[in-house]
């Protein structure tokens, strides 16, 4: 066998398969988008099944883009994205540098810090909506129920207790409404990745240059400075990846969103397509397209990145 | 002897304590899943934090008759050992020629591959679903959910293994041949013992993401391959709200794979990053 055929054989069954998973259905949609496609329809029922002659051209597009669901549905998964990267972000750089130098206890810190990223999505939602989140039972509601009667209590006591006269009873948040359980499945999933970050954070510092260091440090530079000046830069490109692979991930965040939002308006464009995909195809492939090329405009930056380094 | 070491207080005293309350804060709602986990369904749901109760195993006694723990267990570990073998049996031998034997398109391959990774599910759910009820008549099999888990892996699993094999000297391959040995031996009888550590950890972390996988194996089965994404997904808003058995369950669930997961905590970092971080 020459030289170039082997190679390409022992690779053509992982090109393949993948080929095939990612034409297949990307084409589907893509020809679903273009054609009226309901699954119910008592007036139209030819409708009902897919075929060329219910061709609709960008009818779909323009339906989706005029449903007023859609634009909150974008505006909010950008909201969901922007929320947890914000939040990975600076508590990943902050336990990151907090962890990276040695303490008593060092693995086990480490060892509890990563558990919450192996905690399968649907277990994540239902615990902190129901267990930690709910205003009643939750460990949310217990704990300002706590608040309160200690507030109750310090306000029967002789002299200090006037200082709590005026004091208001709190009221625990919910998390159901439709704003509101966007900040829940904002605080699970940073809960969740926030490992995530500091573990690819804490790797990159452990190639910091520590000579380099020693010489800020003989030259009399604050904490903060060696900070801002030298592991911050050195951190930029970890930062990027970070940012780049989560807006992927959670770009397409389904479960949690499942879990915690049913039925309540929160949604994002995966929600968006779920429901539209209960009846009108057309419409679901169509915001399915759009989904498609949000991502890509991330993953353009992240491969290129993925690539370069590849070739050193 | 470096001379970064820690002079301040707060370096000596305050950092321990500082990382030790952020580590426990972190791993709390997992301990309140499992502290939970010991109460009655009564004391569960009781308003107050109730530290102190009478422990009781029963949830997990009763993880079978209250939801059929094990048949969902049984298929996760099933699809998931199955679908992180059958890509490493695809991925090994990409991996390898791509290590070994690049040509001038290889990166350009990695990097497709890895782009299929970004493609939104949602976009392509419905004809998914079309394509395996209606066509192939695969829907809510066990062997749809393998695929479907071998696939969206594939691209970690031959990234990582190719990380892993460009390490290895190209010499000692090439010496194989000189001996005669066809590329199957090769593989199997240098490769894989050279690499073993490598493929391990890329397959314990395979076995995670199938194990963990929430949207698929949730949108393509009903009840023959429901897996335990879809048994917890199902109890979301737990029928009278069963705290103590939903946590058992849950903790049942979750508990294995967090173990194995603190065994791989390193090569994470190169799974997840397409070894864009070192």
């Amino acid at each position: 066998m020459s030289n170039r055929t082997l190679p390409r054989l022992l690779q053509a069954p992982a090109v393949l398969l993948l080929l095939v998973w990612m034409l297949v259905p990307l084409s589907m949609t893509l020809y679903f988008s273009f054609i009226r496609y309901v699954l119910n329809s008592l007036n139209r029922p030819e409708w009902t099944s897919p075929s060329l002659s219910n061709w609709r051209g960008f009818g779909n597009y323009n339906y989706v883009l005029d449903a007023k669901d859609f634009w909150f549905a974008v505006q909010n998964s950008v909201f969901i994205v922007g929320g947890i990267l914000f939040f990975t972000v600076i508590l990943g750089l902050s336990i990151a540098v907090l962890i990276n130098k040695t303490f008593p206890g060092r693995g086990i810190v480490r060892v509890l810090l990563i558990s919450p990223f192996f905690v399968m999505p649907a277990v994540s939602g239902v615990l902190w909506i129901n267990m930690i989140l709910d205003p009643v039972l939750g460990l949310n509601g217990i704990t300002v129920e706590a608040i309160n009667n200690l507030i109750k209590d310090l306000k029967n006591l002789p002299i200090i207790g006037s200082f709590f006269s005026l004091s208001p009873e709190l009221t625990p948040m919910s998390f159901r409404a439709t704003q509101t359980s966007a900040y829940a499945v904002i605080i699970m999933v940073t809960w969740q990745w926030t490992p995530f970050a500091v573990l690819i954070f804490m790797t990159s510092l452990q190639s910091e240059d520590q000579q380099q260091k020693e010489a800020a440090i003989l030259d009399g530079a604050t904490s903060w400075a060696q900070f801002r000046y030298m592991t911050l830069p050195h951190l930029a490109r970890p930062i990027a990846i970070v940012v780049m692979i989560q807006s992927i991930f959670h770009l397409s965040l389904y479960a949690e969103i499942e879990i915690v939002s049913r039925g309540n308006g929160n949604k994002n464009l995966p929600y968006l397509i779920g429901e539209f995909a209960n009846n009108n195809i057309g419409a679901a492939s169509a915001t399915g397209i759009f989904a498609v090329i949000l991502a890509n405009i991330i993953a353009i930056f992240l491969l290129r990145m993925v690539g370069k380094n590849l070739v050193n | 002897m470096s001379i970064v070491t820690e002079k301040s207080n707060f370096g000596r005293v305050y950092r321990p304590i500082i990382a030790w309350i952020v580590a426990l804060l972190f791993f709390f709602p997992i301990f309140w899943m499992i502290f939970t986990s010991f109460k009655t369904d009564a004391d569960a749901v009781k308003p107050e934090f109730l530290i102190f109760f009478k422990p009781t195993l029963d949830n997990y006694l009763n993880m079978t008759e209250n939801y059929d723990y094990w048949r969902f267990a049984a298929n996760s570990i099933i699809t998931s050992t199955f679908a992180t073998s059958l890509a490493l049996f695809v991925g090994v031998p990409a991996a390898y020629s791509m290590a070994f034997n690049p040509t001038r398109r290889t990166k350009d391959v990695l990097v497709w591959m890895l782009s299929t990774k970004m493609l939104p599910a949602a976009a392509v759910l419905y004809p998914m679903t079309f394509l395996t009820k209606n066509f192939l008549n695969i829907f809510d099999t066990h062997f749809l959910v393998i695929i479907v888990l071998c696939l969206i892996n594939l691209p970690i699993v031959i990234w990582m293994l190719f990380t892993y094999f460009k390490e290895i000297p190209k010499e000692i391959i090439e010496a194989g041949k000189m001996d005669g040995v066809n590329t199957w031996g090769e593989i199997k009888d240098i490769l894989i013992p050279l690499a073993w550590g490598g493929v391990a950890s890329t397959a314990l972390l395979c076995f995670i993401f199938c194990w963990n996988e929430a949207y698929w194996t949730v949108r393509l089965t009903t009840i023959d391959a429901a897996t335990l994404s879809k048994l917890i997904e199902g109890n979301r808003a737990p029928e009278g709200l069963f705290f103590g058995r939903l946590s058992a369950v849950s903790t049942a669930a979750v508990g294995p794979i967090i173990i194995l997961g603190w065994f791989c905590q390193k090569q994470l970092v190169q799974g997840l990053t397409f070894g864009a971080v070192k």
